[in-house]
């Protein structure tokens, strides 16, 4: 027998009800406008590259940001993976306690 | 692409991810409802389409592992007794599909998530890392282990049947 | 200063000193990994950064929140091919420097069904906690994290729930 064949064929995709597209979309139609309008795609690609333009001419501008995005997604990184981890601690403990005094 | 066309391109590849996370189908189709209203209102910050398969299967997954952790401070589903909707395809084996499929829900909850992707979405280590947000070692480690014990469990529970 | 007073001093001193990164050494380590991950932010860094986390999303408000009043983040990881790679006295260099009277470990967990442990240890000083390290092994993986500052053990630990298993997630493709 292989495994990983026979895992493929037991967990292939499967089709939710046949009606679940039609409820999703009842469930939009019915959800308050929580969203900001959508920017067509052109625009927001115009609106970028004349971003890219003004930041570029600005030189020093646009490498702070650059280091700035760059220390942020080192930010969300560390604290993810810290977090994780600390977590994982917390949860071992209250599983003890909750255990202990059960 | 309109947003209706979205939903019945992606509806089975979330509703399977929750599915076979969670095996509850009522619970399954609420979850992956939900992915798709959260898509709806996240739409326009997604930028291709393969932007958009990578945030469906990221949130689906997540949000299965949460129902999964709250379960597992309040069991309320009975495995045993799900009931299997309809496969795309015929699958193999029927009995050892079934089997293997009860044994990979009651993996620990990230490695049930990681076989699923692996094996259900057909993702790399790599790729399965970046869905999930943990290191690639980790998923490397956490499918070994997965495959050993599905392997070992699988032969007892064959053995069992009598297969 | 007469010797008797001096380990007093010193106490005292160890209370006020400002706080300051956990000095390790990886090399030996390093050596034998497959990969390794490093995240190295000094204060600098860490206020860079917060100034460009949103406040309008949720978990990044809280992030810029937790680490407003942090001094360092410093983070290891390892990966090794096989289990075995490294062992535990490889790790104990790592504990030596987290002894009392200035660190404390105040958690120490291990799974038997993984093979991972984690170990928390928080250091002391006048105002409460000013500083953390984290001590995670498994069998193909060892991850150290010092955190330098008053550091919000709750916050962290939801975010780092939150962050495992979030409700709304974007990430940029590449």
């Amino acid at each position: 027998m292989n495994l990983e064949q026979e895992l493929k064929s037991a967990l292939r995709r499967q089709d939710p009800s046949p009606d679940f597209a039609e409820r999703v979309l009842a469930r939009v139609a019915a959800a308050p406008l929580r969203t900001a309008p959508r920017v067509s795609q052109v625009w927001v690609r115009w609106l970028a590259a004349i971003a890219a333009a003004l930041l570029l001419a600005a030189g020093g501008l646009e490498y702070r940001h650059y280091r700035g995005e760059r220390a942020k997604a080192q930010v969300l990184l560390a604290v993810r993976i810290a977090g994780s981890k600390l977590n994982k601690a917390q949860r071992k403990v209250h599983m003890l306690a909750h255990r202990s005094n059960s | 692409m309109d947003f209706a066309s979205l939903v019945r391109q992606h509806q089975a590849m979330v509703f399977s991810i929750a599915w076979h996370m969670l095996r509850d189908r009522a619970v399954a189709e609420e979850l992956a409802q939900d992915v798709f209203l959260s898509l709806h209102q996240h739409l326009a910050e997604l930028e291709s389409p393969e932007h958009i398969q990578f945030w469906l299967r990221r949130v689906t997954s997540n949000r299965a592992l949460d129902v999964v952790r709250r379960r597992q401070r309040r069991p309320m589903v009975s495995l045993e007794n799900a009931p299997e909707p309809v496969a795309l395809t015929p699958t193999g084996d029927p009995l050892l599909g079934t089997a293997l499929k009860k044994l990979v829900a009651a993996l620990p909850e990230k490695s049930r998530a990681i076989v699923v992707l692996r094996y259900q979405e057909d993702l790399d280590p790599a790729e399965i890392a970046r869905v999930l947000g943990i290191p690639v070692g980790t998923v490397k480690s956490q499918l070994q282990r997965a495959l050993a014990l599905l392997r070992e469990k699988l032969s007892r529970s064959l053995g069992e049947l009598g297969i | 200063m007469k010797a008797v007073g001096l380990p007093v001093a010193l106490l005292l001193l160890a209370g006020t000193l400002p706080a300051q990164q956990v000095k390790w050494n990886f090399d030996k380590l390093a050596a034998r990994a497959s990969d390794s991950t490093e995240v190295s932010l000094d204060g600098a860094l860490l206020q860079l950064g917060a100034k460009f986390l949103s406040d309008e999303d949720k978990d990044q408000a809280k992030i810029k929140k937790l680490v407003g009043g942090l001094k360092g983040i410093y983070i290891k990881t390892f990966e090794f091919k096989k289990p075995g790679e490294y062992s535990a006295s490889d790790v104990e260099p790592f504990r030596a420097p987290l002894r009392p009277p200035e660190w404390q470990r105040i958690v120490g967990t291990h799974s038997n069904e993984d093979g991972e442990s984690v170990e928390v240890y928080i250091k002391n000083d006048s105002k409460g906690i000013g500083g953390l390290v984290i001590i995670s092994t498994a069998p193909k993986e060892l991850t150290l994290v010092n955190i330098v500052g008053a550091v919000d053990l709750d916050s962290l630990s939801e975010l780092g729930k939150h962050f495992d298993f979030p409700e709304v997630e974007v990430e940029k493709k590449k």
